[in-house]
């Protein structure tokens, strides 16, 4: 269609072609400029969560949060490279007899942001708050909790003791995540002024510069003794959601290091960073209800048994969790407590679980619904296509609220969690015998026995006797029904960062831990 | 005009009234209590309530809207049941990447849009064609995938551009620019599309009227004939488009801000919603709207600049 002469088409197309090269001149900052070179005073760290969407109240959170918050706090006990528990603000430790009273030691050189000095006192003030509910990191030690601080007393300046409502061998380890970390004295006095500012004497301070959810920015604390043990100057915590974007932004030198999926870990790799594994966390569907209160089926241990044998957890992670290990173990594979002989008991057997179905008294099948988030509802229609094909119906409904989510626990027979089995005692008392996966209140004889049994032993072999007793009654009794266990991967500039190292089984690097490249 | 433009002032001020009714509304429904949200699952009755009443919430709702509305206009949106910090000082950081985002967006596919569109009106045959094809997969392509693409060529393979992330202009403009360019190309590709095809189609029939025949026949130039006749003549839809890209685009960032990672509204929409922040989502809904009518607003302005028909009236 031509509307004009030649000269006019000339015009316009060069008019044309001058408001597009302007276009994207504009756009492009009209300069082939890269990115700038990394500064090697500095770490940035691109992280998939918001550690500080509760302000910087490290005792808001929990574990996960741990390696974000030791920038800024110092815990009373320091986790240790190989994941042991070693002197931090408390020089000394020691236990009485029979484990009930726990006196720590405290140094005497300590200051907070605020000014004040680390005393007995501070801590006592600090472990006083744990009855405020919104004090997460206090749940376990806090009244009726599994390992509660029944009082905290002060002996002397530098002394304290802290007497529990049972036994607590082992309970320092406990003091090296946010639990043991302390506030200063503005901060315990005035809560509310940790949501903006942080009132701690750890190696770092926040740096103005940090715009909230989305770059955190540390920098050194010169007040602190511990601050040498850090080697970079300035710590940036980059909260970047998407996994992808993660991935691009430590290719692209925007990031130092980066919590990867599964999923982007080839791409990275292919791109020449280090990539870093640890296991830990199992993704588990979990029997709320073993008593049959909300299903009556459920109350059948070969009903919670059949679900074993259904699902194809090898396809589960072929589809959707590339790079993760399927699993068959409730407990993670680096735990003493796993074993094979669980992969092989109840590898994927569709016909033995049709059968365990009729032998309940289910021989047409049944029918159930589960809650699920955003973030397991592609897993839980996975799954659903393995149960169909043994007669379960299980429906997937979406949680429209987290109370719905949260409440899920006590009206449907079966849930879905990502399970961190650091602490595996603990995470028996506090969650799956009495806790929120356990509102119905079923008992089973040998899985309290094996924790106490676990809870109880001094060495290696006792240990591993013990865990692997209570990995395999977790599943025989189908009070968990493990269906793979997620990696966590730390991607890092191998130019900039020297290989990351986990402390331990944990997660979660030492901050103190990234260490520049030789 | 004095008498249209304080009608269409109080028409927006009772738009924004109404909305903001229905926001508190909306979150007043959304089930849990602040005391709830604050202090999570685990806290006890007694506490919740403290915190409820604390913060008003068993109030009548006359009392708390018109509480939360008297404060609102003195500019303070209540406080993040989070983390406790000010609604107003969070949305007012993350007001300006949002509009940078937008209003660069809007910019740039208003600067191709037209561009293609009155080449591909003028040039007519086979760079129409193609011109209409481009535009065509343009507008089909979702922005997720045109700025994965992107950041994996310009970012990523090249280094050319940062792939996450947001500079502040005062901090640095240079950096600023480079951080707003992949999420601005990423976003107004198919805005730019969008407008190459209306501006295409108003050109057209421009370019078919009596005062455009007659201007060709007194050998008025063609660049005049075009850019300033023409182009003036076609713009009154053009210019509806750009302003509707604009309040699509700020509504839309949040695409563009969880894949470049950069801390604006779309962002705090994401984080309040998902954590049942009462307040953060009264405060983005409501900030929304004043920009979406003061949008509109200033469009009706505009047409009534450019339409002399409108103007007369």
């Amino acid at each position: 269609m031509k509307h004009l002469n030649s000269t006019a088409r000339a015009s316009s197309a060069v008019l044309a072609g001058a408001l597009l090269l302007g276009s994207l001149t504009a756009c492009g900052g009209g300069s082939g400029q890269t990115t700038a070179k990394a500064d090697t005073g500095s770490l940035t760290l691109a992280v998939d969560h918001d550690a500080a969407s509760f302000g910087f109240d490290p005792l808001r959170v929990v574990g996960a949060q741990r390696q974000f918050f030791e920038g800024l706090y110092e815990s009373l006990m320091s986790l240790q490279p190989d994941g042991s528990a070693g002197p931090g603000l408390a020089k000394e430790f020691s236990y009485n007899a029979d484990n009930t009273v726990l006196t720590l030691t405290l140094k005497d050189d300590v200051t907070f942001t605020d000014g004040s000095k680390l005393d007995a006192e501070l801590v006592k003030a600090n472990l006083d708050r744990r009855s405020d509910p919104a004090l997460s990191a206090y749940s376990a030690v806090a009244k009726g909790g599994a390992q509660e601080i029944a009082s905290v007393d002060v002996v002397g300046p530098t002394q304290v003791a802290l007497t529990f409502a049972k036994p607590q061998p082992g309970f320092e380890n406990n003091l090296t995540s946010t639990t043991g970390m302390i506030v200063g004295k503005n901060g315990v006095t005035d809560s509310a002024s940790l949501s903006a500012t942080p009132d701690g004497s750890g190696p770092y301070t926040l740096d103005p510069s940090t715009v909230k959810g989305n770059k955190y920015v540390m920098v050194k604390n010169e007040k602190s003794p511990e601050a040498a043990k850090y080697a970079f100057n300035k710590v940036i915590f980059s909260v970047v959601l998407d996994p992808q974007a993660r991935a691009n932004a430590l290719v692209s030198g925007q990031a130092d290091v980066a919590m990867l999926t599964s999923n982007t870990v080839d791409f990275a790799k292919s791109k020449g960073v280090g990539v870093s594994q640890i296991g830990g966390t199992v993704n588990t569907m979990v029997s709320f209800d073993k008593i049959g209160k909300t299903s009556p089926a459920f109350a059948e241990e070969k009903v919670r048994q059949a679900f074993q044998y259904a699902i194809n957890r090898q396809a589960l992670v072929d589809a959707l969790h590339k790079g993760d290990i399927p699993a068959w173990n409730a407990l993670p594979k680096d735990s003493p407590g796993f074993t094979k002989d669980l992969d092989t008991k109840f590898a994927y057997n569709p016909d033995k679980a049709k059968s365990l179905l009729a032998e309940a008294g289910y021989p047409n099948g049944l029918e159930f619904t589960i809650v699920a988030g955003a973030q397991t509802q592609t897993d839980l229609q996975a799954v659903q296509k393995d149960l169909a094909a043994v007669g379960i119906t299980m429906n997937v409904k979406m949680a429209s609220s987290t109370d719905e989510a949260f409440a899920a626990v006590a009206t449907t027979p079966l849930g879905y969690a990502a399970l961190d089995w650091s602490n595996p005692v603990g995470f028996m008392y506090g969650a799956v015998l009495n806790g929120f996966t356990n509102v119905q209140k079923a008992t089973d004889e040998q899985l309290s026995a094996a924790t106490g049994e676990l809870a109880a032993a001094k060495d290696e072999a006792a240990i591993k006797a013990a865990a692997t007793k209570l990995n395999t009654r977790l599943v025989e009794s189908g009070w968990m029904i493990p269906l793979y266990e997620a990696l966590t991967n730390q991607g890092y500039n191998t130019k900039k960062v020297a290989p990351v190292q986990f402390a331990g089984t944990n997660a979660y690097p030492l901050l103190s831990s990234y260490k520049p490249a030789s | 005009m004095p008498l249209f433009i304080t009608k269409r002032l109080l028409m927006a001020l009772a738009t924004v009234l109404v909305v903001s009714v229905l926001a508190f509304l909306l979150v007043h429904a959304m089930p849990g209590s602040p005391g709830a949200v604050s202090l999570g699952a685990g806290a006890s009755q007694e506490a919740i309530d403290e915190v409820n009443q604390r913060l008003g919430w068993n109030d009548p709702h006359v009392v708390q809207f018109f509480s939360w509305l008297g404060n609102a206009v003195r500019g303070d949106l209540g406080i993040s049941l989070i983390d406790g910090r000010s609604v107003s000082a969070d949305l007012a950081s993350r007001l300006p990447v949002t509009a940078s985002l937008a209003a660069g967006a809007t910019l740039v596919s208003a600067v191709l849009g037209i561009a293609l569109g009155v080449t591909a009106a003028v040039r007519g045959g086979m760079v129409d064609r193609i011109i209409g094809g481009v535009c065509g997969m343009a507008v089909a392509l979702p922005a997720f995938w045109i700025g994965i693409i992107f950041v994996y060529l310009l970012a990523v393979q090249t280094s050319v551009f940062p792939a996450t992330g947001y500079v502040p202009f005062e901090v640095s403009p240079q950096d600023w620019a480079m951080s707003l360019a992949l999420p601005v190309i990423t976003l107004a590709v198919g805005g730019g599309a969008f407008l190459a095809r209306q501006t295409r189609a108003s050109m057209l029939e421009a370019l078919q009227q009596e005062h455009i025949r007659t201007l060709r026949a007194t050998a008025t130039p063609t660049w005049k004939i075009l850019y300033v006749h023409a182009l003036r003549y076609a713009s009154l839809p053009i210019v509806a488009g750009i302003a509707l890209q604009f309040i699509q685009l700020f509504g839309g960032s949040v695409i563009a801000e969880q894949l470049f990672a950069m801390p604006g509204l779309g962002q705090a929409v994401q984080n309040s919603v998902s954590t049942h922040d009462a307040p953060s989502v009264q405060g983005v809904v409501v900030i929304a709207t004043v920009v979406v009518v003061a949008v509109n607003l200033v469009l009706e302005l505009a047409t009534k600049f450019l339409d002399p028909k409108l103007r007369a009236s």
